[in-house]
């Protein structure tokens, strides 16, 4: 009954996918396109995370992550662009891999949205900050990660990606016509922001990264946390 | 005590706000969005939380006015000219195609405000937490460590102060610092009762069994019906707009905005969707209002 039901849900969702995407395809909507897309690519990580059987020590730990990250962001929600979480999640990433760097993101975007409000841009910053979080932990065991400067310079870039993929949100969903003026316009605009952003990822990461590290991997090797992830 | 739409089945309620969502993007054209936005404003002014509306002014008045301000001067496709502004062309496409995308923003930051209302977190749950347990139950704990560690961030700043570590006081690199150094209490702390609340949960039996969940929500007839109803609109209107229905055609130059039959038919389908909402509450009150 109960997988049968479930099939069904996936041939209906399905379905929707595709007529969604042949119509935003066929007559131009960019906007839904652009949904459609990030759904496509979040899903297949959302679904090899349900498939991994977690302890419930290993869900609490990135779920407290989540959490710490989400909250870093409230005293500092005057200043735009100062976000912790974009180093709070890269260190994740850091000591627990690149699974676990996507869900601490995407959840840290989701659940600080409950209180800053929600909206048609949560998606691209669960995608953005989830995305941050696995590059992070795909390149964890580079000779460039190890480095200080490297971290440093590797929170500069995405705090400029951060900014260019809100700012294709911008771009698609306010759509001031797709021209290249306009979208130029738009990137123009956002750079002293981003500039923010990116220097106040060196900065965060220059301050976090030596204590933050040791303690989580002193977590991780006590309890022997994520260890294969 | 909840009633009328809001006490309607969570997956009643997602699909109307998903399909909402949907008519939003897809239909690109004033008379339908306009229709949109009257019918959900009126929904929320029957819901009584009109005060959000209020709330998100300011920052919807400056997104609004740099769309609508900003595509006439950067586009200048189209056809007819109204006037010249500092020798750029102002065409009368590029007004409405501004105008047309704010609609269209309007109804879909609407969406989103009904939506937060009507539903709540505990709902969204509800549909996910079978789907994507795990998931689930991450967003749900994060949900619930956020008030308590804010809780937790104050009482730490209490002591901490003691020591001289403030982030009211010093240079501005100071201040970061501090407030970091604040925040690494917090982890250390917050992470270590953390995996103290999992072995508790282990203890009790988490992950032996399949996960199971308190069902306080029925699908009645009347649900039934209204997402069967649903269902079909979105239907009709999705394959109605990708056949090009209900577009306004207005690159590269403006088409008459009177409607085909076709078009009437996917208005009256958009209307009867939007009217759903606004019934099913307004039964309620006038029941409510009539049966004493």
């Amino acid at each position: 009954m109960a997988r049968s039901r479930l099939w069904l849900m996936i041939a209906v969702g399905l379905s929707i996918l595709v007529l969604a995407l042949s119509n935003a395809v066929l007559s131009d909507h960019y906007m839904l396109l652009s949904f459609v897309l990030l759904m496509a690519v979040m899903l297949p990580l959302f679904v090899r995370f349900e498939r991994r059987k977690l302890e419930a020590r290993e869900l609490v730990l990135l779920a407290m992550l989540a959490a710490i990250a989400a909250v870093s962001r409230i005293p500092f929600a005057a200043l735009p662009s100062v976000k912790p979480v974009s180093a709070i999640v890269i260190l994740s990433a850091l000591v627990f891999g690149s699974e676990a760097g996507f869900i601490v993101g995407a959840m840290a975007a989701l659940v600080s949205n409950i209180y800053f409000g929600q909206g048609p841009w949560t998606p691209w910053q669960m995608f953005a900050w989830g995305m941050m979080g696995v590059s992070a932990g795909l390149l964890r065991n580079t000779w460039w990660m190890r480095k200080r400067l490297g971290l440093l310079t590797f929170g500069l870039i995405w705090g400029f990606l951060f900014g260019w993929i809100m700012n294709l949100w911008v771009v698609i969903d306010l759509a001031v016509a797709l021209e290249w003026k306009a979208v130029l316009a738009v990137y123009a605009q956002s750079f002293y922001f981003d500039l923010a952003h990116a220097l106040s990822n060196v900065f965060f990461l220059a301050i976090l990264a030596g204590g933050w590290i040791k303690v989580l991997e002193r977590f991780r090797k006590k309890y022997g946390l994520l260890d294969s992830g | 005590m909840t009633s009328g739409f809001r006490a309607l089945h969570p997956v009643t309620l997602f699909l109307f706000y998903g399909g909402l969502l949907l008519c939003g993007m897809l239909l690109f054209h004033p008379v339908f969005l306009l229709t949109g936005i009257v019918l959900l404003v009126s929904l929320i002014v029957i819901q009584k939380h009109g005060g959000t509306i209020v709330k998100m002014l300011p920052l919807y008045l400056l997104i609004g006015i740099a769309i609508v301000v900003i595509n006439p001067l950067i586009s200048h496709r189209g056809r007819y000219i109204l006037f010249y502004f500092m020798d750029q062309p102002i065409t009368l496409e590029s007004v409405l195609y501004g105008v047309t995308m704010l609609l269209s923003l309007t109804l879909i930051l609407l969406t989103s405000l009904s939506y937060n209302y009507n539903v709540t977190t505990d709902k969204f749950m509800y549909l996910f937490a079978r789907l994507v347990p795990q998931s689930a139950l991450v967003v749900m704990m994060a949900l619930r460590f956020v008030p308590l560690l804010r809780r937790r961030l104050s009482q730490i700043t209490l002591v901490q102060r003691t020591r001289g570590i403030s982030v009211h006081e010093g240079s501005l690199t100071k201040r970061m610092r501090d407030g970091m150094t604040l925040v690494k209490v917090l982890l250390v702390w917050s992470l270590e009762e953390a995996l103290q609340s999992a072995d508790s949960m282990k203890a009790r039996g988490y992950g032996t069994t399949k996960r199971t969940a308190y069902v306080v929500h029925r699908m009645d007839r009347r649900d039934r019906w209204l997402t069967g109803c649903l269902s079909i609109l979105i239907l009709v209107i999705m394959v109605g707009s990708a056949l090009g229905w209900g577009r306004a055609v207005i690159y590269p130059r403006m088409q008459s905005m009177v409607f085909s039959m076709e078009d009437w038919i996917l208005y009256v389908c958009f209307g009867i969707y939007m009217l759903i909402p606004v019934i099913v509450e307004g039964k309620e009150w006038l029941s409510w209002k009539y049966s004493k």
